[in-house]
């Protein structure tokens, strides 16, 4: 029992720590309907820029979560800019654009791998020791990351709710052509909405690298459970993929502790071709 | 204030604006009517800046506006109330009229927008807080107008505003659109069906087939057979 209980809580960690990164490929799609498949590099390119950081200067950690923070929003602008605008403009563009993030992917894997070599990396836990709650067992650095991940989306809610710029990328992502009969720039929206999904993404990045061993490849893994929870939400819903990203980390969590590590992707397949048979808009899908 | 000269635009490789000229004095309020299909709405659309013009020429209080997009069109003082309404459906009415006073211009105004659309449409501030996927057809058509008021406009461009409406909302959307003009000084271009309503409302009106002008006449020197013979 106590071992089910541990495993439910290691799973909500998890699982916040997913919702982390599944935000920023929801806000991508929402607002512009393009699906980022390189979304896992990109966090695990904000999480490599903040550790080069670390041991560098006192504060290490701070001072490469912002400039980490600062350069992924200018990658995304750029990336948008430079690449995704033109192919937008040309029709097929829902294809062209995955595939086209898909082999930039690929391409950024192997430039961090050129850069920061095989060897794992790690991004040190910011708190040292733990609670015991009877036979519950957590660690301080576990639940400072769950408060941060609720504190960025709170953030996040706030910024869509009470700015120009956020209610303008929500307006985007309901109607282009509203959108555009109240003035709103569409292709600067799409550009800032690029800028702060990878600046999110980054963030993300880091926090995962704190309790996960970082090395090129497995930035795959996070994307291809960021595409499945997205799914399980419901494409383009924020909320939808916070929901699904607990459920599913508990869920990994509970088939790890009663199967084993091996199952882990098994598990996840399993539960995407599920949905995919019985809902698949996801959760809280249906107004795409 | 406003000119059009000779505009052409297409979808694909169809023609659907053949060379269209007209203009819109300070003030008035014009009516465009005209059959289905032939290009009615693609004239709005390439005015609000929503689809490329082919050819030709837009000014707007002397300036060249023709191939501008369309959130600099908005930020000049033209509003387009499209048939569609394109509304925020997951947002509140309120939040609707908040997003439709996005530009510069219109953010210092929006108090006194939002009292003068509330007096017009009472039905809306009552309904402020509904979502308006919840609205009725009537209602997104008052949000849809509203909203694009809240932008502080200085030419209003509508289209169709009382399509599949009942009579009795069809005359309050009518009068309305009059008041919006008498109170506000703002200008409208209407393209309608109801003849009958749009021609007490306009000063002046054209008749629009293929692609193009037919004919230009005031308002009160032409009555609804003329112009429904000319549909056919």
């Amino acid at each position: 029992m106590a071992n089910l209980i541990n495993a439910i809580v290691s799973g909500l960690i998890a699982g916040s720590l997913y919702a982390a990164m599944a935000l920023g490929l929801t806000i991508i799609y929402g607002v512009s309907r393009v699906f980022n498949f390189g979304h896992g590099i990109v966090a695990l390119l904000g999480a490599y820029i903040a550790w080069l950081f670390l041991g560098q200067m006192t504060g290490g950690l701070l001072a490469g979560t912002l400039v980490s923070l600062v350069a992924m929003f200018l990658f995304g602008l750029l990336v948008y800019r430079f690449t995704i605008n033109p192919l937008l403009k040309k029709p097929g563009w829902e294809t062209s654009t995955v595939l086209f993030l898909l082999g930039a992917g690929i391409l950024l894997e192997n430039v961090l791998l050129q850069v920061f070599g095989p060897r794992v990396k790690s991004i040190p836990s910011f708190l040292p020791g733990g609670l015991r709650l009877g036979a519950v067992q957590v660690n301080w650095h576990e639940l400072s990351l769950v408060v941060i991940v609720l504190a960025a989306i709170a953030a996040l809610n706030a910024f869509f709710k009470r700015t120009r710029t956020g209610q303008a990328m929500r307006s985007v992502a309901q109607s282009i052509p509203g959108a555009q009969v109240v003035g709103i720039d569409i292709d600067r929206i799409y550009g800032l909405t690029f800028g702060l999904a990878f600046a999110v993404t980054g963030f993300s990045g880091i926090l995962l690298g704190t309790k996960y061993y970082l090395n090129p490849h497995i930035g795959w893994e996070w994307m291809v459970k960021g595409f499945v929870i997205v799914s399980f939400g419901g494409l383009g819903s924020t909320s939808g993929a916070i929901y699904a990203a607990v459920i599913l980390g508990v869920v990994e969590a509970i088939a790890v502790l009663y199967l084993s590590a091996i199952w882990v992707w098994p598990i996840w397949f399993v539960l995407f071709m599920v949905l995919l048979l019985l809902r698949p808009q996801g959760i809280l899908g249906g107004r795409l | 204030m406003l000119e059009v000269r000779q505009l052409e635009a297409r979808y694909g490789d169809l023609q659907v604006l053949r060379g269209v000229t007209l203009r819109v004095g300070e003030g008035e309020v014009v009516a465009l009517f005209g059959p289905n299909g032939h290009g009615k709405s693609t004239l709005l659309k390439v005015l609000s800046g929503l689809h490329p013009p082919a050819a030709g020429k837009v000014g707007f209080n002397g300036q060249d506006i023709t191939a501008l997009p369309a959130h600099r069109i908005v930020e000049l003082g033209i509003a387009y109330i499209p048939e569609e309404r394109h509304l925020f459906r997951d947002l509140t009415v309120y939040e609707n009229l908040n997003m439709g006073a996005y530009n510069m211009r219109a953010r210092p105004k929006m108090a006194s927008n939002l009292e003068f659309v509330f007096s017009i449409f009472p039905r809306l501030a009552e309904r402020r807080d509904q979502m308006c996927s919840t609205l009725s057809g009537g209602e997104s058509r008052m949000v849809a107008i509203a909203r694009g008021l809240m932008s502080e406009p200085a030419l209003l461009l509508v289209d169709e505003p009382s399509i599949g409406l009942s009579p009795g909302l069809r005359s309050a959307v009518f009068e309305a659109i009059g008041q919006i003009n008498r109170e506000k000084g703002i200008t409208i271009l209407i393209v309608e069906q109801e003849i009958r309503h749009a021609l007490k409302l306009a000063g002046r009106i054209y008749m629009f087939k293929k692609g193009q002008v037919l004919f230009e006449r005031p308002a009160d020197e032409v009555d609804v057979a003329e112009i429904e013979k000319a549909y056919f």
